[in-house]
């Protein structure tokens, strides 16, 4: 019952592979036709005298089939651009060296020297496209061949022209050698057309960022004489820890991050965490709470040290309400975070030991991330202080 | 305490007159408002004209003339304040930037409170003003750290050193910076009152002359007032 392997494989999908020699249509159609990749190369270009159909096939399968699924990136064996550039000299060179018996003989019928100009001047262009649009990211070859490309390219159209226009042909067929003129300087044109909408479409989108940026200033320095202050105004009136005075607190932060969101940095320390943190008690809770970071936080948002801070804000705001203040500072040997209340206050001794608020999420955690925390009543006796150290990670490092 | 409160005169700028007279409401018995100004010009005349012991000053302020890359209050400082030197001025400011903040304070405000504080706060402060004390909050105290380079263990060896804190100035402002009034901070650190209120006008002073390229730079890119 079983069938022999080569019957049982199904046949490779029809893909591109990502070591190409050139776009990699002939291989990847080989492989998927189980035949040795020079049969279709030698088709291709067989068929490509019947009226260019090995040659339409050709950029119809390189355009409609997918290349190989993978990450790694594509190579290229052949250098394309170069080859199509010596096929547009080619062109050229047959054009200047077929251009005097035409004109000698013919008299009028400037077609074949005119038909291998215009081919010349488009393999140039596709030269220059290919070594914008295909060798330009790959990194073996990149802007430097790029460059090279386009400036052999222009030489050559440019000297076509030259000639053309200061020849002796110009005299005899006006018409058709200008026209062929014209063509090479529009191919010209066209080699460098992709750097320049690419730059013109640059310079556009920095001039809307601009006007919008502008947009945006206004805006902002609007909105911080009109609702900025009325909110301010409204948490003066209401009472600090009052709920409408939360509520417009609330606004103000957010309308303020809103505002001057441009500036931020986006990835969050541990001082923006808790500013969040603290955002959030403030609409849950009768709290204000204040935070203050100094020094260049290198402290992860998703830490120990920030749990076990926000634990002991939370805290705070449940047992305490009022002002808190929290206090985040970073230096070079670790991190301290200090929490602040002026409420009842609490004895740790007092607390029963089933109780695990504090001294598991809090000191627990500090102590196993290889910190210290205390809680002790603040100064004066009046409220709570949590104070929570991390050392940094290259201390630690030296320590254990 | 039964410390005589004395009478303290005050004028209060600030162009939302609706501001304004919720903040007269506020103030305590023993502030009597003298004037009041909506821009920086009836502000310099206002204060020139009633001499107050204070000026209550919101730190943006409309005004014609202002020079660009300041504010209206800093302006208000800039012009009145040779004319009338027993003025003391308090910046008011809804404001989170500390260039601005900053600003004013450069141009010589004793301190800034936000216009979020409660009626007893700002009282509070507009007496410390009066009293030549200066008025950091706790995130002014942050910023103030973080500018001189406490942070990084930047310490000044001799007291006169402009552009880097004391030790002492360090754990005062450290204390500011946690949330205690400087009668809390007196106690942490064993000193009087009235030390602590000397290491914050030192403090202030250095904010005003230091020449740290930190103060400005550093406040703009990271608006953290």
């Amino acid at each position: 019952m079983e069938t022999s392997g080569a019957e049982a494989a199904p046949r490779p999908p029809l893909a591109r592979p990502r070591a190409r020699v050139a776009t990699g249509v002939s291989s990847g159609l080989a492989a998927h036709l189980r035949i040795a990749p020079w049969l279709v190369r030698v088709a291709f270009v067989g068929a490509s005298f019947i009226a260019g159909a090995g040659l339409m096939l050709y950029v119809w399968l390189w355009a409609l089939t997918p290349a190989e699924p993978g990450e790694e990136r594509s190579t290229r064996r052949a250098p394309v651009a170069w080859l199509l550039l010596s096929a547009a000299a080619a062109c050229l060179i047959v054009a200047a060296s077929t251009g005097g018996p035409v004109v000698d003989t013919a008299g009028g019928a400037p077609g074949a020297w005119f038909a291998a100009v215009l081919a010349g001047v488009a393999l140039a262009v596709a030269s220059g496209a290919w070594a914008t649009f295909i060798d330009r990211p790959d990194p073996e070859r990149g802007p430097r061949t790029e460059l090279a490309i386009r400036i052999v390219a222009t030489a050559m159209l440019a000297l076509t022209a030259v000639v053309l226009v200061f020849g002796p042909l110009a005299s005899w067929y006006p018409v058709p050698v200008f026209a062929a003129a014209f063509a090479a300087a529009l191919g010209i044109a066209l080699i460098y057309a992709p750097t320049l909408v690419a730059q013109w479409r640059d310079l556009t989108e920095e001039r809307t960022r601009r006007i919008r940026e502008e947009q945006r200033s206004e805006i902002a320095a609007h909105l911080h004489d009109s609702v900025l202050q009325t909110l301010a105004l409204i948490q003066n009136r209401a009472g600090a820890t009052s709920e409408v005075a939360r509520i417009a607190r609330a606004q103000e932060r957010e309308l303020r991050d809103w505002l001057y969101a441009g500036d931020s940095t986006v990835d969050s320390d541990l001082g923006t965490d808790l500013r969040d943190f603290a955002a959030a008690l403030e609409i849950d809770h009768p709290v204000t709470v204040d935070v203050v970071a100094v020094g260049e936080s290198r402290e992860r948002a998703s830490g120990e040290l920030a749990a076990a801070a926000r634990e002991a804000m939370l805290n705070a705001a449940r047992h305490a309400g009022g002002e808190v203040s929290v206090y985040v500072e970073s230096r070079p040997d670790g991190v301290e975070v200090f929490v602040r209340d002026r409420g009842p206050g609490f004895r740790l001794a007092d607390v029963p030991g089933d109780r695990l608020g504090v001294r598991e999420s809090v000191i627990g955690r500090m102590r196993r991330a290889g910190g210290s925390a205390t809680v002790g009543p603040g100064v004066g006796g009046v409220g709570t202080e949590v104070r929570l150290r991390a050392p940094s990670p290259a201390e630690e490092g030296n320590r254990g | 305490m039964a410390e005589p409160v004395r009478r303290v005169r005050v004028v209060v700028v600030d162009d939302h007159s609706i501001f304004r007279s919720g903040l007269k409401a506020d103030l305590d018995a023993s502030i009597e408002v003298v004037g009041e100004a909506h821009d920086v010009e009836s502000a310099v005349a206002a204060v020139t004209g009633a001499a107050p012991d204070v000026v209550l000053l919101d730190v943006h302020l409309p005004g014609a003339a202002v020079p660009a890359g300041s504010s209206g209050g800093a302006e208000v400082i800039r012009r009145a304040g040779p004319s009338a030197p027993g003025t003391r001025f308090l910046a008011l400011s809804v404001s989170d930037k500390a260039e601005d903040v900053v600003g004013v304070i450069r141009a010589g405000a004793r301190g800034y409170i936000t216009k979020g504080s409660s009626g007893a706060d700002v009282s509070r402060a507009v007496h410390a003003v009066a009293d030549g004390d200066a008025v950091f909050s706790p995130k002014l105290a942050g910023f103030v750290l973080d500018a001189f380079g406490a942070a990084v263990g930047e310490t000044a060896a001799a007291g006169d050193e402009l552009d880097r804190l004391s030790a002492r100035e360090q754990e005062v402002m450290r204390l500011i910076a946690r949330g205690y009034a400087y009668k809390e901070v007196a106690a942490e650190l064993f000193i009087s009152t009235k030390t602590v209120e000397s290491h914050v006008s030192a403090v202030l002073r250095k904010l005003q002359l230091s020449s740290r390229h930190e103060l400005t730079a550093w406040a703009s890119a990271r608006r953290l007032l």
